[in-house]
């Protein structure tokens, strides 16, 4: 069953997007219930982490060489995504100490369902522009039930430009880290 | 080259897209919308001034529909159960929300809301209470109560409130008058610790640019002496 599935990437793809979808959709709704907002950041980030399962973590664009300059384009990256909301005048949210373990579960999470795994899925099924696309669109669809309809412009950018960070470097941690940092600090 | 092109023009693209909606990156663990206060706190920047509210609830054979009354910033919202009034005859029912332009501050307690004054054109049921649902913002302490009060000078009584969605608190009421949230003064904030945000952000992008920028240059010249 694994086997085929692997042979077909195409239907891999569409696998592993409707499984994407499906998780982020379903944490959206449970984290709108009073009192499972944590338990739905932190399952829906876990299970979004399992999507990698299978996939060897240098197609993930998880690599370890030049491990620094990864961390460190992960540092620009979340200096770039908070820029906007920091030279903004007025009051940026605040993230409630709380939530600070689950935002990290679900930034790790997202990232390595869709610049990891559905990254992948797509690139073998039709090359980088797929990948860079599809995961962008997916992304953006994924944000429809947590976030107001003015906000996808600003997340399907941050999709495009983490996706292409994930092409241009073939890398993964940058993106990880730069999306905790976003979140840790948005 | 070309993937550092398409590097810089996605870094264009998003800050434009970012620029566009405030705060910008929004991941959607904050509440999405700033707080609209009466009374901005220092650390709330520009500030629009908070909406009110209106409905009109038909009367159909004599029993109040169904309906919910909010205020336009979506702060305030209040909701009626089917006969929920006592109608006294009246076709339709006026519900009215209107913030208080000033910020008491009673002995004992401490407001992190604005206050809403809340009017209708009949009483309610004392066996159908109103649902409320008061929205905060994350630049205060979470509420742990919601108060009322028939007059804004007191004195304020604190009802049975529930947390609801996040940064939102619940209650249910028979009576009508001035609601705000809070918490006793006497007792420690609830929730009050929070990480980034606020002022502390542009701290926050400053280190990491200059993190990249002193760790950056070594490992750029590093790499040129290699070749």
């Amino acid at each position: 069953m694994i086997a085929a599935v692997r042979a077909r990437p195409a239907f891999r793809a569409g696998l592993v997007g409707c499984g994407v979808l499906l998780i982020e959709w379903s944490r959206a709704l449970l984290a709108q219930q009073p009192g499972l907002t944590m338990a739905a950041l932190v399952l829906g980030g876990t299970a979004l982490g399992v999507m990698a399962f299978g996939w060897p973590p240098e197609r993930l664009g998880l690599g370890t060489s030049r491990f620094g300059l990864r961390i460190l384009g992960g540092m620009a990256l979340g200096a770039v995504l908070l820029l906007p909301a920091a030279v903004r005048p007025g009051a940026a949210p605040l993230l409630p100490a709380g939530l600070a373990l689950a935002a990290v579960v679900v930034s790790v999470g997202e990232e390595v369902a869709f610049r990891g795994a559905l990254y992948a899925a797509l690139e073998d099924a039709g090359g980088a522009p797929l990948a860079i696309a599809g995961s962008t669109v997916l992304w953006t669809l994924a944000h429809a039930l947590s976030h107001p309809l003015p906000f996808l412009g600003a997340v399907a950018a941050a999709g495009l430009l983490l996706a292409v960070w994930r092409w241009a470097c073939k890398d993964l941690v940058g993106p990880i880290v730069g999306h905790v940092i976003a979140d840790l600090a948005l | 080259m070309k993937r550092a092109a398409l590097l810089a023009l996605g870094v264009v693209m998003y800050a434009v897209a970012a620029w566009m909606v405030a705060p910008g990156f929004y991941d959607g663990f904050g509440p999405p919308q700033p707080y609209n206060f009466t009374c901005p706190p220092p650390q709330a920047g520009a500030n629009s001034k908070p909406s009110s509210g209106h409905l009109d609830i038909k009367v159909i054979g004599g029993v109040s529909d169904a309906n919910s009354a909010f205020t336009d910033d979506g702060q305030l919202v209040i909701g009626f159960l089917p006969g929920a009034f006592v109608v006294d005859g009246k076709s339709t029912i006026s519900v009215d929300i209107k913030p208080l332009d000033t910020c008491p501050s009673p002995s004992g307690i401490r407001f992190v809301t604005n206050v809403y004054q809340v009017t209708a054109g009949a009483p309610l049921d004392p066996t159908k209470p109103a649902n409320l649902t008061i929205r905060y913002s994350n630049l205060e302490p979470d509420p742990s109560i919601v108060y009322q009060a028939s007059d804004p000078a007191g004195p304020w009584t604190a009802l049975t409130s529930q947390p609801g969605q996040p940064y939102t608190i619940e209650t249910r009421t028979t009576t009508f008058g001035y609601f705000a949230t809070g918490y006793p003064s006497s007792s420690p904030p609830p929730g009050a610790v929070t990480v980034g945000g606020g002022q502390v952000l542009p701290i926050v992008v400053a280190v990491l640019i200059v993190i990249v920028v002193l760790a950056g240059l070594p490992i750029a010249v590093m790499r040129r002496r290699r070749r």
